[in-house]
């Protein structure tokens, strides 16, 4: 029965007429196999440069800095924050800020977590106790996430004798980084080359904070006692937008200090 | 989707099996055609990487199958009847055999897709059941009915079923 049955359908073949017009259909119907296979539908193209659009946007989104904040002791860090408050670029300004920022891990911690980290960390900690200077400047526009930068800052550092925090506008960063210098440091710098013209970038680079603010105050006219920059010190050297979050700043630095 | 080439290659390769198929299953060479132009349209549109000739083999048969299901489930062709049925189909068949084929093509449609598979296709109840998306034992029930009917049909001595093969 097998045998027979196998025999039966072997007779059974397709005819070549049939195989052709077949043929003739799908090429009909796929509008010739070359063209589609070498271009693929518009709909995918369409997908597939929203999600472009979309990876782009998001990545724009999450690694654009929109504020940076600018930690000198001596060793001196910019960190990079965007619009979610996430530190994502860490630079390090001189030797001891790049060890700093390589020992660290503060990529992608908040910028509270990085603060913290730096503030415990055992050659931070050690500076700040032998009365080091430790000045943390959040740059960047007016605007909601700067104010709540400097308070969360101000906050964390309430803790910590010799902290000044302030607020100022980002004009003054490229000039600080043209000359290897962060913002804060740059600050200062400014401040003690309007005494003292003699003074490089080069030699404030291996300066700590305490170091730049002594001389100043050294230099200030009528001084013989260590102040921290009064008000209008500090309008006249972080002329660029400094307004009440400045002030308000050095004001908290002076009750951390009392 | 897939190239010119390959679905070339298919149409050698498998032509036969979806006539076979569709012998089984149609009654004129025109909805033969349709199932053909259904089943290697689906071969061309599909993105399934076979692991292997029996996979695709396996692939095609079960894709041919559906596609004479769903156009015998069409009301119109279910309601009527062709002029050129009864005219066709014993021409298709080839006269020495006509007998056995008559008998498989005269078995209910479910008991049909089990005889050619197992008994020409040389397919397991078990590989059955997969292609077909059946139940294993209800495929052995289908074998041992349709034998049955075609013991009735074709008388026990000429035709000899007793050669079970690996049905199991």
């Amino acid at each position: 029965m097998i045998s027979k049955m196998k025999e039966a359908f072997d007779k059974i073949r397709a005819e070549e007429e049939l195989k052709a017009r077949t043929r003739a259909f799908l090429a009909q119907k796929t509008q010739g196999y070359a063209r589609c296979s070498a271009q693929p539908p518009r709909h995918l193209i369409a997908a597939a440069a929203c999600s472009l659009f979309l990876l782009a946007g998001s990545y724009w989104l999450y690694f654009l800095p929109t504020a940076e904040i600018s930690v000198d002791i001596n060793p001196s860090i910019e960190l990079g924050i965007n619009r979610f408050d996430q530190v994502v670029t860490v630079s390090g300004y001189n030797d001891g800020g790049k060890e700093l920022a390589d020992s660290l891990h503060l990529k992608f911690t908040s910028y509270t977590e990085a603060i913290h980290l730096m503030l415990e960390n055992e050659k931070v900690a050690a500076l700040l106790s032998s009365d080091e200077t430790l000045v943390i400047a959040v740059i960047g526009p007016d605007g909601a996430q700067c104010a709540r930068m400097l308070s969360n800052i101000e906050s964390c550092t309430a803790g910590q004798k010799n902290t000044h925090c302030y607020f100022s506008h980002p004009e003054q960063v490229a000039d600080a980084h043209r000359v290897g210098l962060s913002h804060g440091k740059y600050s200062a710098f400014l401040e003690l080359q309007a005494l003292d013209p003699t003074v490089t970038p080069e030699a404030a680079q291996d300066m700590t904070m305490r170091e730049i603010r002594d001389a100043i105050n050294a230099l200030l006219p009528g001084s013989g006692e260590e102040a921290m920059p009064s008000d209008s010190d500090s309008h006249g050297h972080h002329s660029n937008g400094q307004g009440y979050q400045h002030r308000r700043g050095w004001q908290n630095s002076s009750s951390s200090d009392a | 989707m897939r190239s010119e080439q390959e679905v070339n290659r298919a149409i050698e390769r498998y032509a036969d099996t979806v006539r076979r198929l569709c012998m089984v299953h149609v009654k004129n060479v025109a909805d033969t055609e349709d199932i053909f132009q259904t089943v290697f349209l689906k071969y061309v549109l599909s993105s399934v990487s076979f692991e292997s000739d029996s996979h695709e083999k396996a692939w095609i048969i079960r894709v041919t199958i559906n596609a004479c299901k769903d156009l015998l489930r069409n009301f119109f062709r279910s309601h009527t009847v062709p002029l050129d049925v009864l005219m066709e189909q014993p021409a298709l068949l080839p006269p020495d055999h006509q007998e056995v084929l008559e008998a498989v093509l005269s078995l209910p449609p479910k008991y049909k897709d089990v005889v050619y598979l197992h008994y020409y296709e040389g397919y397991t109840a078990p590989q059955i059941s997969r292609i077909l998306g059946k139940n294993v034992n209800t495929v052995y029930t289908l074998l041992t009915r349709s034998r049955q009917m075609l013991r009735e049909k074709l008388g026990g001595e000429e035709y000899d079923f007793q050669d079970e093969r690996s049905v199991r």
